[in-house]
């Protein structure tokens, strides 16, 4: 796992840990949010000295319209609160009985939810500092959004089938460059943001493919390659002066964001709530990487994926279910609830994919996964039966 | 884009020389706005941009993405190739006319109003809380950068920039002050995000005083002006890894820090005391700060 992918620079010296070792208190949701926070809360504002504070508001309601936005993804707070709460309080309160204590079920269900994130996050080193945890959590989801695309379409001369064998090679020069899986989400994001923006010719699409992959190194690994190096992964088909002027446009149009939340760590978190096996987890990653191949899941947002491929996966490998699992199981999907029609369909596309990887030509991926170290998943008896993983979607 | 940048900005000022370069005071010719165009010249080696600048640079936009109301807008980001070696990388910030230091000096004679003070340390402690949870230490806090709005609105500079800049000009004599600076960075020790609280803590003095409260000279005078206020901390406080030692400093109590800031209510001196805390583990964070009794204290707005 690296860990730069959530914040974007080296982790500060963590003084803070020692000060805070205090837990912070597992309080309702409604008071949770970064929001209150940040920023003073409106009552007092309004009796201080007449200042007007107009970007304030402005602020405010950019983020709540970005709460109803996420809808979609099942991200209302309200809603999470009220679906939870129908579904499996009684099985959680029997996981967490010495939380029985708790005034009333709704402030329960998101206290929950925020200890399981928290602790998830923690487990999976992917924060520096716990009292940040929840914080993080808001921020992702939020973030989720922004640097999706709003539709799958590309350049004119470009197929899905183009796109396809372009990340495919990608990702073997990923595996070859022994990069984090991070790198890889990273790189795809960054090929498809520009490819909406940047006139690229067909010659020139490999280059601006290991541009997006070295850039993404550059954001996430410690260890970089040579430029030389890429071009001779490239057989020698562009310069390295041609590499750089690439890379120096492909800032330039992304205006040097290259932040995004990789659905791996959506899936590892939820895979960590949910208390997946680590075949699930191995299948539903699988899955995920399958994802990048397919033209329309550019559209979906990390969470929406995550959450389909651990579906797929649990439904694909059948395991017995447990009391605990089931409740766990629950509790994560309250997570991404509202989203479930493009559950379906990312599930649906994926199982698909699935059926048909191994004979395709694009098959990076299957290869990559049907090792024993990813416990042989992407060979597993169950993703043959085409029908019946269909079947499982519709 | 090289002449994209120049077109698109047309500088109007050259607004103070700061240690790291000059910063311009430009107008956007596409919507007529002030901006603050703050470049740093980046050397390219072998393998074009360099990683801190990519990942900075990015990190910056990651929070822009937040539209945090008490941190600076940076509005573009622009890159210029100079030649094959060296890449110009500009950051277009929104203008803010007046800085902190100036709204101090121009305070009437009476004073910043309790409430008024109270309103500016809350504003500045919700952007510290913000780019703190996202792991961003500014590092160089000081009146100088913090800016205040017409409306009297805080608004945080120059975060972050300390690392792009450090990174690529080492070689540019750099005269930064230390009267903001904590213990911690004058001893050499390892720092972290309680630096920020320090200097805010100084800031926070300065707004009653209206002139600074450790106005040293040397890391060593500016480390015996802090202890003179604070007291001399005791031998296990005392950080093990750095060179000066305790023993160079006479063993002093700590005073009332009334006598220095005598304006100052109880609730907002029990907090200031709590930010200049010699030991950075034990310094108040910037959201346990906001959550102090001195933000929920209604009487200071009267």
């Amino acid at each position: 796992m690296a860990r730069t992918g959530f914040c974007d620079s080296k982790p500060l010296l963590d003084l803070h840990k020692k000060a805070d070792e205090r837990r912070a208190p597992l309080r309702s949701w409604y008071a949770c949010g970064t929001i209150d926070c940040w920023q003073p809360v409106e009552v007092e504002e309004s009796r201080m000295v007449p200042v007007k504070m107009e970007p304030v508001h402005r602020w405010e309601r950019r983020l709540s319209a970005q709460t109803n936005e996420s809808i979609i993804m099942g991200f209302n707070e309200d809603r999470l609160t009220d679906t939870a709460a129908d579904g499996c309080v009684e099985e959680n309160m029997l996981l967490y009985p010495q939380l029985q204590g708790f005034p009333s079920l709704q402030a329960l269900v998101p206290s929950l939810l925020r200890h399981e994130v928290e602790t998830a996050l923690e487990k999976l080193d992917l924060i520096w500092d716990r009292t940040f945890a929840w914080d993080m959590f808001l921020d992702m989801m939020r973030t989720q959004a922004i640097n999706t695309l709003p539709n799958a379409d590309l350049p004119r001369d470009f197929t899905d089938a183009t796109r396809s064998v372009l990340v495919d090679w990608l990702i073997q020069v990923h595996e070859i460059l022994h990069f984090q899986e991070e790198t890889l989400y990273l790189a795809i994001n960054l090929l498809n943001r520009s490819l909406h923006v940047i006139k690229v010719t067909t010659v020139n699409l490999q280059l601006l493919g290991m541009v997006c992959l070295f850039l993404a190194a550059k954001k996430e690994e410690c260890l970089l390659p040579e430029v030389s190096g890429l071009c001779y992964l490239m057989d020698h088909t562009y310069t390295k002066p041609q590499l750089l002027r690439m890379e120096r446009k492909v800032l330039l149009v992304l205006k040097f964001d290259l932040s995004y939340c990789p659905p791996l760590h959506f899936l590892l978190l939820l895979a960590s709530i949910a208390r997946c096996s680590a075949k699930v987890v191995w299948m539903a990653r699988y899955l995920l990487e399958l994802s990048l191949l397919e033209g329309q899941c550019v559209v979906f947002l990390p969470l929406q994926l995550a959450g389909s491929v651990l579906c797929l996966s649990r439904q694909i490998l059948q395991e017995p279910p447990t009391p605990e699992g089931e409740a766990a199981w629950c509790l994560a999907s309250s997570v991404h609830v509202g989203s479930e029609t493009a559950v379906l369909r990312i599930m649906h596309t994926l199982a698909g994919a699935a059926a048909k990887a191994h004979t395709r030509e694009t098959c990076a991926t299957f290869i990559k996964f049907s090792s024993p170290e990813t416990m042989y998943v992407s060979v597993h008896p169950g993703l043959k039966n085409i029908a019946a993983l269909l079947g499982v979607c519709t | 884009m090289a002449h994209g940048t120049s077109l698109q900005y047309e500088p109007v000022a050259e607004i103070g020389g700061g240690a790291y370069g000059t910063v311009y005071k430009a107008r956007d010719t596409e919507s007529g706005q002030f901006v603050a165009l703050k470049s740093v010249r980046v050397q390219t080696d072998q393998n074009g941009l360099p990683i801190s600048t990519v990942r900075e640079v990015a990190l910056l936009k990651r929070l822009e993405q937040f539209d945090h109301p008490n941190v600076v807008r940076l509005m573009d980001v622009c890159a210029t190739q100079r030649s094959d070696q060296e890449t110009k990388v500009t950051l277009v910030f929104e203008h803010v006319d007046q800085d902190l230091k100036t709204y101090l000096e121009r305070a009437p004679d009476a004073g910043l109003a309790p409430g008024r003070i109270q309103d500016l340390m809350r504003q500045l402690m919700c952007g510290l809380a913000f780019l703190h949870s996202n792991r961003v230490m500014h590092r160089d806090l000081k009146p100088e950068n913090i800016l205040v709005t017409s409306q009297g609105q805080v608004k945080l500079a120059d975060f972050g920039l300390a690392r792009i800049y450090s990174c690529h000009m080492a070689l540019t004599p750099v005269v930064v002050t230390l009267w903001y600076r904590p213990p911690e960075v004058l001893l050499q020790s390892s720092y972290a995000t309680p630096v920020d609280i320090w200097s805010t803590g100084c800031i926070f003095a300065e707004m009653f005083r209206r002139k600074p409260l450790f106005c040293g000279e040397s890391e060593v005078d500016q480390l015996g002006k802090i202890l003179q206020v604070i007291g001399l901390p005791s031998e296990d406080e005392w950080p093990t890894d750095v060179s000066l030692s305790r023993k160079h400093f006479p063993s002093l109590l700590p005073r009332p820090i009334t006598d220095f800031v005598p304006e100052i209510n109880e609730l907002g001196a029990q907090l200031l005391l709590k930010m200049l805390t010699f030991d950075p583990l034990k310094r108040i964070s910037a959201l346990n700060a906001l959550e102090d009794a001195y933000f929920q204290d209604e009487e200071t707005l009267t």
